[in-house]
């Protein structure tokens, strides 16, 4: 736009002061004009004005046609001075239209040729009418100024035609700038711009869609780019584009759409899913089809989210893992409050009893079976505190196991031997197999004996009179295999894999008619862990229970560290201490 | 004739405490260890109040009361929940479960026989 305005002001100015400057050489090749060289003159001021016009309102067409308008008036009035259509100014109308041209306006043009044939048909009118004053200039003078007129002329005609010229290379100079611009958005942006017609069609495709959908823009064309969105996101993208097309509001949507990589053609396109947020708006105007109906085109733009949605989901799973965990640890402890509390009511419950004998009438029987009671339940109690310290200590990595080679067979049988009474005293047989080739073995003796005593006490707990519970030891290639087997109540398919988690007791749902505080097997799991052994459940509800202990012969060998540690100050022990890693219990229905 | 409390309690030492307690504050005893046959049982004697342990095998006491409370019989028996899993939002929870008090565990023996008397009166 400038640009025109530019090629407009330029040589009017030019002219008008080229004008002025003839003046004074005019003047003293002349001597006092006359009263039509002083019109002449007077005239040439009128272009500075139309170029100020231009400047002050922009409007281009109407400086144009005032442009026309003062040229065709000036050459007519010179015209008619001088000898009428045979004047040697009439020659100037035909750079009337001429100079419109430059407008590129059609309606400037046709103005301007009006003006010049107007200015012409006057002139010839005033000739015919004989009203053209006999011209006053010498015939030889007519001969040069007719030269003059015609060669000015053909001079301004050319400067015009160069302008055209010029005016043509801006043009096309700020389009191919234009053009530039935006090849450098299209070639740059991911983001891919469409635009979509009835039922979501597809009617345009930004070139990024091929490196982001892995396909041609032309395959995406139509209902290409809605059979790639994912079956379940379906509504949402169709409802985007309705409701932008509808409401005439921005909607936004976000959808999974299939992408195949088609970077490699060698294999076979591998398609995955990529996350695409798509945000549009409807198109200014509704487009009218051939058929006259009105279709509201939405235009929308996406982008690929795929890293932002992947960093969402590991928040929300980082948080439903630590609900998960916070969860379990207020189960822990409210599991760890019913065990502490049972016993405790026991103890307080009937020491209060006692020493409120007197108003309760307690005979000296009844305050034997009650302190029996009290020193029964403390001593349970012991035991509950004691599991939870030890499976605090397995659990945070502080219990620290010291192994020391002694000989398994042994150890196997004075554990069978102390709950040998308890099995007779519920009626239940208990055997003992210890194969000839059990090894002398390297491990913490203190956590083998625990670990057989809770695994023979759940044993027996679990069995009803009359049932057995077997012992077995056997060398199982680098490993010593202890099994316990009992013909007790089983455990439920249901219950297997929580076997071992602290304070559960299988069947509780059932029937909680067995003491224990639950701690038992995942204290087993923990020391069994800290040797690098693993822990085998074979069990079927109502058909006994079968758990199998493998530790490897020496674990000093296995452990991936030795225990040194042990005499470290405590937060080093913590800091060395092992990662405790999944206990590898295999469960077998 | 004495009042008749009915004893819902697994764990058979507290049982036997509840039990002793209460004979010993002239209260006569139904006792049973679970939830199912603590219904039956309410049916049968129609006691004066039941002491509900929360934590019960099969159904859990909560389960319990609700049935209790459903049953136009039943529900003007008081029920006191005892129980040992004294964690936050227990208490509202349970008085949320239709129980008439409610008592943790371990109990102080003063104020189980107060909660009793509360409702029960002398025996």
């Amino acid at each position: 736009m400038a640009a025109r305005h530019r090629a407009f002001i330029a040589p009017r100015l030019l002219g008008s002061f080229a004008a002025f400057a003839a003046i004074p050489v005019y003047l003293a090749a002349r001597g006092v004009p006359n009263a039509l060289e002083v019109l002449v003159f007077a005239w040439l001021v009128a272009p500075i004005l139309i170029a100020y016009f231009i400047s002050r309102t922009g409007r281009y067409e109407r400086a144009h046609t005032l442009s026309s308008l003062a040229l065709t008036g000036l050459v007519t009035v010179v015209a008619a001075q001088t000898g009428g259509i045979g004047s040697f100014a009439a020659i100037w109308l035909v750079v009337v239209p001429l100079e419109a041209s430059l407008s590129a306006s059609r309606r400037v043009v046709a103005l301007a040729s009006t003006f010049a044939l107007a200015a012409a048909g006057l002139l010839l009118l005033l000739d015919a009418i004989n009203l053209v004053p006999a011209s006053a200039t010498a015939s030889d003078d007519l001969a040069a100024l007719a030269a003059l007129s015609i060669i000015s002329a053909a001079l301004y005609a050319t400067g015009l035609a160069l302008g055209a010229e010029s005016l043509a290379r801006t043009s096309i100079w700020l389009f191919y700038e234009e053009e530039d611009r935006y090849r450098l958005l299209a070639r740059n942006m991911t983001d891919v711009i469409t635009r979509h017609g009835r039922h979501g069609a597809v009617l345009f495709v930004s070139p990024a869609a091929e490196p982001l959908f892995g396909v041609t823009v032309r395959s995406l064309l139509g209902h290409g780019l809605f059979e790639r969105v994912h079956v379940a996101d379906r509504p949402a993208y169709l409802k985007a584009l309705s409701d932008a097309a509808a409401s005439g509001d921005a909607q936004s949507a976000e959808f999974r759409v299939k992408r195949d990589l088609a970077a490699d053609r060698l294999h076979v396109a591998d398609p995955f899913i990529i996350w695409i947020e798509m945000r549009c708006r409807p198109l200014d105007h509704a487009v009218r089809s051939r058929n006259g109906q009105e279709t509201q085109e939405v235009v929308a733009v996406m982008r690929d989210v795929t890293g932002r949605k992947s960093q969402e989901q590991a928040l929300e799973d980082a948080r439903a893992e630590s609900e998960r965990a916070n969860a379990a640890k207020d189960r822990f402890l409210a599991n760890m409050s019913h065990e502490l509390r049972t016993p405790l009511n026991v103890i307080i419950g009937f020491s209060e009893m006692l020493t409120k004998e007197g108003p309760m009438m307690l005979n000296a029987q009844r305050r034997q079976s009650y302190a029996q009671l009290i020193n029964e339940s403390g001593h349970h109690l012991l035991s509950v505190v004691n599991g939870i310290l030890d499976m605090s200590k397995i659990d945070n990595g502080n219990f620290e196991i010291m192994p020391e080679p002694f000989a398994a067979d042994r150890v196997v049988a004075t554990c069978c031997d102390l709950m040998t009474l308890k099995a007779a005293e519920t009626g239940i047989e208990l055997a003992l197999r210890i194969a000839p080739d059990v090894p002398e073995i390297v491990a913490d003796k203190r956590a083998f004996n625990q670990i057989l005593l809770n695994l023979l006490s759940n044993a027996i707990k679990f069995t009803d009179r009359g049932g057995r519970v077997t012992v077995s030891a056997l060398r199982d290639d680098a490993m010593i295999a202890v099994a316990v087997a009992d013909t007790g109540v089983g455990i439920g398919t249901d219950d297997l894999p929580r076997l071992g988690d602290p304070f559960f007791q299988a069947g509780a749902s059932y029937d909680r008619r067995h003491d224990g505080t639950g701690l038992g097997l995942s204290i087993v799991k923990g020391l069994v862990d800290l040797h690098s052994g693993t822990l085998e459940i074979r069990s079927r509800l109502g058909a006994g229970t079968t758990v199998t202990v493998r530790l490897p012969i020496d674990c000093e060998r296995v452990r991936p560290r030795s225990p040194v540690v042990a005499a470290a100050p405590k937060g080093v022990v913590e800091a060395l201490a092992p990662k405790r890693i999944d206990p590898p219990v295999r469960k077998i229905a | 004739m004495a009042k008749t409390v009915l004893i819902v309690e697994d764990n058979e030492l507290n049982m036997k405490l509840f039990h002793d307690l209460l004979e010993a504050h002239g209260y006569d005893t139904i006792g049973t260890r679970n939830g199912v046959e603590a219904l039956d049982l309410a049916r049968k004697h129609h006691p004066d109040l039941i002491l509900m342990d929360i934590q019960l095998p099969e159904v859990s006491g909560l389960e319990v009361t609700k049935w209790l409370k459903d049953d136009q019989d039943l529900k003007a028996i008081p029920v006191v929940a005892v129980t040992a899993f004294a964690m936050k939002g227990d208490e509202e929870r349970i008085r949320e479960g239709g129980c008439e008090a409610y008592l943790s565990k371990p109990i102080s023996v003063g104020k189980f026989i107060e909660t009793i008397r509360h409702f029960l009166g002398n025996a």
